[in-house]
């Protein structure tokens, strides 16, 4: 894309942020909803520092809230995201069964480097292929350890099914 | 629940019967009993977050224990602050917090005033029963003033209360969640991408390390022992009345003479005033209002010796910009003249001369470093005779907590000093510029200068009491001589929005505004001694009255010093040498 048309696309957007905004304005919980279609309306899925300042001026909030709403939340994110999706469960069942061992080899598989469980929950690669993510728990114990790929939850998950699905990403599969 | 404070209620705490209004916390009905309930995040007037689970008290018949600081008392309850369940589980929540913070107490610049530490002795803490669950998180020293060490912040919430509820400012706010949950200021950029104007209120209200002044006592210490350097230092009104609290005095001891001589210990060539500073302010600023009154100037005019506030109006306000008085604060007119008129009286080389201030503020750092607050090298230049590289007019400005660490580290002890007096000419001064320290203070200095330069009548009482105490918003009208003059007066920044707006609104009934950024002006600032409460500022604004009347002369224009310079150099207030080392121009401030 050209410089020219890379920029018109991100007037649009810009645009299409503030008829958001202006639409949800004055109504409770308003910031929750547009940090919502803000992050939909970005090509990778995330709270881009323009639209989180668009945001702010259009609400007439203080910048640091609407950051510490967009931070609270792990739906939002406020990175760019890879055109793949692996969320791996990490709640006590699933863990107890392995789920551990599914998010090395998801993170090893896709090529994501140091990894830090405890500090983040999430990771992309750096080609912008895949973000590999952890949730405390998807509510589905019985059937752990749960992984979801691309939005599709895969139950009683083992390293080798894992394996074989990356590799259908990789080729092409979903999306 | 009848909730009037009319009406009393009476409960049970610890065996005692007590009565107290209705819609009394149970923190503050166990206070009046006599029951001390500790507490760590609460703090009275700015923040109940009741996230910090150490005012726990024991309510008969509740299924859980209560935290005393958001419970309301109710009739006939029956309170226990000090049994073993509660004692155990205040005990638990400390060492919680304890798990994540750093054991570097004994080099923490807050170590001896952090109250985790006084709570953590005060519960006989001896061991940290539970593992650190969080990652170590970098230094913001990205300003001037404060150093915000998240390791050591227990997130009690206080510095963004305080920061967004006081002052409007919203510069921090918390982030992330869970074992991530941090203090931080927008994208986790330091504070000098936020709105911060760095009034430090934070670094007065946080109960730990987390945010602190950044200390410069190490760079005065090296100046104050080269022999190449002649060091002055100016004191803030202020000082006077919170220094001798630093150093473990009663709140509101007036230390002016013995402050003189520990300044003199340390080893400052000379030991002058901002107060001879503030008197200029007033002849400089009292005429301008007269001009601008006369003239058909922007009105109301709003006054600008205070950087937070200045920092504010630049962010949130640059519209407004053309209100604010061109002069330069009582700090920088001081350094302006020291390293003119004062230094050049000495023979002495002005890049040789080290200005250092002591300030209620940490704002002052920064305005210090400002780049435009270069007017005595500016004026050298012009006689050719400076070196290229322009220095400021003030080198280095210390808050009271930082001479108090320089006075401690010393081992100079305050109260066996003798009182001394400032040397001449700069640090002669009068009762109205002691009032610059507290709200309402430049207002009543001004009015009473004002008052006599129009009338040309001596006033019949000097003192403007409509303008004094600690009432976030004050009004007064003078009459001078049939023009009849509205002033008002705010403290806190959340408070000079609203006369803002007024203005924004072409609603403003003023013509003379004074603003303070700090909850009672100066002795109230984010630099003072920390652990403040609405007692111990009132006592320091009531020193500040005192020290108004202890001083011979009461009015700014009658200084002698002040005449004296305007004679021998100034020429005339607002004249040409004024409009370059007394006033200043702002910028509209984008972030």
């Amino acid at each position: 894309m050209s410089a020219a048309s890379q920029a018109q696309v991100k007037n649009v957007e810009r645009n299409s942020l503030d008829a958001i905004i202006k639409k949800k304005q004055g109504r409770p919980g308003a910031l929750l909803g547009i940090l919502e279609e803000a992050q939909g309306l970005e090509e990778h899925r995330y709270l881009s520092e323009i639209s989180l300042r668009q945001i702010a001026e259009g609400l007439d909030l203080p910048l640091s809230q609407v950051y510490s709403v967009a931070t609270f939340y792990s739906y939002f994110n406020l990175k760019p995201q890879g055109l793949h999706s692996v969320v791996v469960c990490r709640g006590t069942a699933c863990h107890t069964r392995g789920s551990l061992e599914l998010l090395v080899e998801a993170v090893d598989r896709l090529g994501i480097e140091d990894f830090r469980e405890e500090e983040e929950n999430s990771a992309t690669t750096l080609d912008g292929f895949a973000t590999v993510r952890t949730v405390a728990c998807f509510g589905q114990c019985a059937l752990a350890p749960v992984v979801e790929i691309d939005g599709e939850m895969m139950s009683r998950m083992t390293v080798g099914r894992l394996v074989s699905a990356l590799a259908k990403l990789r080729k092409g599969g979903p999306k | 629940m009848n909730d009037r404070k009319d009406t009393i209620i009476t409960l049970t705490i610890n065996g005692q019967e007590t009565a107290v209004p209705a819609g009394t916390s149970l923190l503050e009905a166990c206070a009046s009993a006599g029951a001390f309930v500790p507490t760590l995040c609460y703090l009275e007037g700015v923040c109940s977050n009741a996230s910090c689970g150490v005012c726990l008290v024991e309510v008969e018949g509740a299924r859980s224990l209560l935290r005393s600081c958001v419970q309301k008392a109710a009739q006939g309850m029956k309170v226990n602050t000090t049994g073993p369940r509660v004692l155990r589980a205040r005990k638990t929540a400390v060492e919680l917090i304890l798990a994540n913070h750093p054991q570097d107490c004994l080099t923490c610049a807050r170590n001896g005033t952090c109250e985790l530490q006084s709570l953590s002795e005060r519960l006989g803490i001896r061991e940290i029963r539970f593992p650190r669950t969080k990652k170590k998180l970098p230094i913001d020293r990205s300003v001037a003033g404060l150093v915000r060490d998240n390791d050591k912040c227990i997130l009690c919430g206080r510095c963004v209360a305080v920061c967004k509820d006081v002052q409007t400012v919203s510069a921090i706010d918390f982030a992330g969640r869970g074992s991530r949950t941090r203090i931080a200021a927008f994208m986790d950029r330091g504070l000098a991408g936020s709105p911060c104007v760095q009034c430090g209120q934070c670094s007065v209200v946080c109960p730990t390390g987390a945010i602190i002044e950044r200390d410069e006592t190490a760079a005065v210490w090296r100046a104050l022992a080269d022999p190449k350097k002649t060091i002055v230092v100016q004191t803030a009104p202020a000082i006077r009345a919170s220094l001798g609290e630093a150093l473990g005095l009663e709140a509101g001891t007036l230390v002016t003479g013995k402050m003189v001589a520990a300044l003199r210990r340390l080893g400052f060539d000379k030991v002058f005033d901002t107060q001879f500073a503030a008197d200029l302010t007033i002849m400089e600023e009292g005429s301008e209002l007269l001009a601008r009154i006369s003239g058909g100037g922007t009105l109301p005019m709003i006054t600008s010796c205070s950087p937070g506030w200045i920092g504010f109006i630049e962010t949130f306000y640059p519209a407004l910009l053309p209100h604010l008085s061109t002069c330069k604060s009582p700090q920088q007119m001081f350094g302006a003249i020291a390293k003119t008129f004062w230094a050049e009286k000495a023979g002495l080389d002005p890049a040789n001369v080290g200005v250092v201030s002591i300030m209620p503020c940490t704002a002052k750092k920064r305005e210090a470093g400002r780049p435009e607050m270069v007017g005595a090298w500016q004026w050298w230049k012009e006689k050719g005779t400076v070196p290229e590289k322009p220095f400021a007019d003030v080198d280095w400005a210390l808050t009271t907590r930082e001479l108090a660490r320089m006075i401690r580290g010393a081992g100079i002890d305050l109260a066996t000093l003798p009182e001394e007096d400032f040397d001449d000419p700069l640090g002669r001064s009068t009762g109205a510029a002691t009032i610059f320290g507290t709200t309402g203070g430049v207002m009543e200095a001004a009015l009473r200068t004002v008052y006599e330069l129009v009338t040309k009548r001596s006033l019949p009482s000097l003192d403007f009491t409509a303008v004094r105490g600690l009432e976030g918003v004050k009004e007064a009208e003078v009459d001078l001589d049939g023009t009849k003059v509205r002033v008002a007066v705010v403290h806190t920044l959340g408070k000079a929005r609203i006369i803002l707006d007024e203005i924004a609104a072409g609603k403003s009934p003023y013509a003379f505004i004074e603003v303070m950024t700090c909850p009672g002006g100066c002795i109230g600032g984010g630099g003072q001694p920390v652990n403040i409460d609405a007692a111990k500022r009132l006592r320091r604004n009531k020193a500040m009255y005192v020290e108004d009347l202890r001083l011979p002369i009461r009015k700014s224009h009658e200084n002698p010093a002040i005449g004296a310079l305007y004679a021998d150099f100034l020429g005339k207030p607002l004249g040409h040498l004024s409009h370059g080392l007394l006033h200043t121009k702002y910028k509209a401030r984008k972030v």
